[in-house]
């Protein structure tokens, strides 16, 4: 108001009024000017109010967006370098960070066939690129009436150079991911493979499916691939010499329950799939189920001296074979004389095994074996995981052929699993492929008393020493095991020629660190081994080479021979050949 | 005294709005910079990985057991080759200058390359 009156005052005079004194000269600016002036002057107002208002708006949006949004730039430049590269599917690395699968960047040719005028002929050029293709089938997608059809998905960059230089019109290249084993056939039972959209089909690749989707950090296996290298060399070594079918081995390791090295053969490509046989496919290790053979004896004696149905010093008559039913069970080589209880596992005598396990009764059979997980369906990451073939009843014949080994069909990875609970003090530990962090100890269930399982590692030992498993004798690493020979199953009786040769070991014998299971599928017997395939022939040397090349990779220190037999002696009193040899 | 206020202020916005051209500028240039440098980062991140997998292609156990075997005069190391600390023996006396290399040597040393030469 003030500045209004310095206004009208400042107007210089221009009528009646102006001559007129102050009070009057107010009063004759009522009327229309008066109006008019307000008008304008709110007018004026109201128009600085709204663009004051939104300089403010602006204003305060400037200082929002360069004072408190700042996070945006930081940001931007930490996206790629902080988080890793984004490959749509994560690596899959064994226990020492070696890529086992990646995702790379690869090229998809497709074209449009509207835009392409002489299909033939580019059929033809094509042809020569991309070999696998028939010219007649590139000519009949590329004569479509569409205007997209894939021609060859995920071409190799020297397939896509040489497309390119072609320079055709029509033809696009789509970029996509594609998945690469460098290991190939060595991991691929276990790593598993994709489809062409990079999804999970089998192994690890399905079981994480999910989590290798979404997540950039690389899953760790518990494999080691030195190991599965020598492994898968020695057996396939074993099924070359021995003409097999097939061949799998197992190393865990007996505390932590991490599979180490799994091996199946035949194995298969996995960027191949498509062409593999079924039986290459198959994972013998886990998907396969066998009756094991004399390597069951473990689990009998085992149970046998938990129960306390007999001790060391015991023993049986195995001289008459054991007749029951329609049923003859006999050994091998059969012994015509008493034997101690050690002299039964080491010799594997049949006879002597079945008296064990009838003493001990089906019902302590069947709950001893169940606590070892060799009855149910063993559960860890595979999605390849064969069910146990067991009898139905469990009758008392069962029992008996069950006792060495018939009867009961498991996968190698459970025997394995339960041979390790038998040698690491009596714990079931739960099998993984995943690494486990070092230093940790892994939760198990117990299922024998430590007592036992120092019994059973020294049974074993003395079985690579004197008995049937000889040839499993690494110097130095004190190895113990028991080998198995099964018939296998042929309909509804068993094949005469043709068998299943196993050897599952562990060492050092004195305090079991690794287990090891090998394992050859209808092995034939050669002029060296005097016509034999049986387990102490086939496997058992398999397993000697695998620990003689895998315990200095595993940190295992070798002794010299003086010190073992030392060792060995402080142990149990063993009734051998009619002597004790090895006084406590 | 009305006109340098406003001549102040006239300046005040002129260089404002240099000062705001100028930095505007500066932040296109920077950012250009920054997408620049996020290509090279994930470029060489691609690279890394495409080598990385290379690297594990190459390092396949069996091919460096076939290089190891062509190209090196090395075997795997059997038990009798390692050998406790403890159980070394005990140094040799230095040898009398006079004796020369035809000095006898410690019987026990002597074994060990007796145990040596017939392994070989």
């Amino acid at each position: 108001m003030s500045e209004d009156q310095h206004i009208t005052a400042q107007t210089p005079p221009r009528s009646v009024a102006d001559q007129l004194p102050a009070p009057q000269r107010r009063f004759s600016l009522d009327g229309t000017i008066k109006l008019a002036l307000e008008t304008g002057r709110t007018r004026l107002l109201v128009t600085a109010l709204v663009f004051a208002a939104a300089f403010l708006v602006v204003g305060a949006r400037l200082v929002e967006i360069s004072l408190f949004q700042d996070a945006l730039e930081p940001r931007l430049a930490q996206r790629t370098i902080g988080g890793g590269l984004e490959t749509g599917r994560a690596d899959i690395v064994d226990r020492n960070g070696v890529i086992l699968a990646t995702t790379m960047p690869a090229a998809s040719l497709y074209a449009n066939p509207r835009q392409i005028d002489d299909p033939q002929a580019v059929a033809r050029r094509l042809a020569r690129i991309l070999p696998e293709i028939a010219p007649e089938a590139l000519a009949a997608r590329l004569g479509l009436d569409r205007s997209f059809v894939w021609l060859k998905r995920k071409i190799s960059p020297r397939q896509q150079y040489e497309v390119n230089r072609l320079g055709i019109p029509g033809l696009y290249f789509q970029r996509e991911r594609e998945r690469v084993y460098p290991h190939g056939a060595l991991t691929s039972h276990v790593v598993g493979y994709t489809n062409v959209d990079n999804q999970g089909l089998a192994g690890m690749e399905q079981a994480y499916d999910e989590l290798l989707r979404s997540g950039i950090a690389p899953l760790q296996l518990s494999l080691d691939l030195s190991i599965q290298h020598i492994l898968s060399e020695e057996l396939a070594a074993a099924m070359a010499e021995f003409r097999a079918i097939g061949a799998t081995g197992l190393v865990l390791d007996a505390d932590s329950g991490e599979v180490v090295a799994m091996s199946s053969l035949p194995s298969f490509a996995p960027e191949n799939v498509g062409s593999a046989s079924a039986d290459a496919r198959f994972n013998r290790a886990s998907l396969g189920i066998y009756e094991m053979g004399s390597v069951f004896k473990i689990f009998t004696t085992a149970m046998a001296l938990e129960e306390g149905v007999v001790g060391l010093e015991d023993g049986y008559d195995v001289s008459k074979p054991i007749r029951v039913a329609r049923f003859t069970i006999n050994d091998y080589k059969p012994k015509k004389r008493w034997l101690s209880i050690p002299e039964i596992f080491i010799y594997s005598s049949n006879i002597g095994t079945v008296h064990m396990a009838m003493e001990a009764g089906t019902s302590a059979q069947q709950s001893f074996l169940a606590g070892l997980g060799l009855t149910g369906t063993p559960r860890y990451e595979l999605p390849e995981i064969g069910q146990p073939l067991k009898p139905s009843p469990w009758r008392e014949i069962n029992t008996m052929t069950i006792s060495y080994g018939h009867g009961l069909a498991v996968s190698p990875i459970q025997l394995a699993s339960a041979v390790a609970a038998v040698v690491n003090g009596g714990q079931l530990k739960p099998v993984t492929l995943l690494k486990r962090t070092e230093g940790q100890p892994v939760e198990g269930h117990r299922v024998m008393s430590p007592e036992t399982s120092r019994k059973m590692s020294w049974l074993m030992r003395l079985v690579v020493r004197h008995g049937t498993g000889r040839k499993a004798d690494a110097t130095g690493y004190m190895v113990g095991g028991k080998t198995g020979t099964a018939d296998k199953l042929r309909g509804r009786g068993y094949a005469r020629n043709a068998r299943i040769a196993s050897f599952v070991a562990a060492f050092p014998m004195d305090r079991p660190r690794y287990v090891i299971f090998a394992m050859v599928d209808e092995p034939k017997g050669t002029k060296e081994t005097h016509g034999y395939a049986t387990g102490g022939w086939v496997a058992a040397p398999v397993v000697r080479r695998v620990v003689e090349r895998i315990a200095p990779l595993l940190g295992v220190r070798p002794r010299p021979p003086d010190e073992e037999e030392g060792a060995e002696a402080l142990l149990i009193p063993v009734n051998f050949k009619g002597t004790m040899f090895a006084a406590q | 005294m009305k006109k340098l206020a406003a001549c102040t202020w006239l300046c005040a916005i002129a260089v404002a709005a240099f000062a705001l051209f100028q930095i505007k500028h500066e932040v296109k240039r920077l950012e250009e910079a920054l997408t620049r440098e996020h290509r090279a980062v994930v470029a060489n991140q691609e690279a890394i990985h495409v080598l990385k997998a290379e690297w594990s292609y190459l390092n396949r156990p069996g091919r460096i057991a076939e290089l190891a075997e062509r190209h090196l005069a090395l075997q795997p190391i059997t038990v009798e080759q390692i050998v406790r600390f403890d159980a070394l023996p005990l140094r040799v006396a230095p040898v009398p200058e006079s004796e020369g290399d035809n000095a006898p040597l410690d019987p026990e040393l002597e074994a060990i390359l007796a145990s040596m030469r017939k392994r070989q």
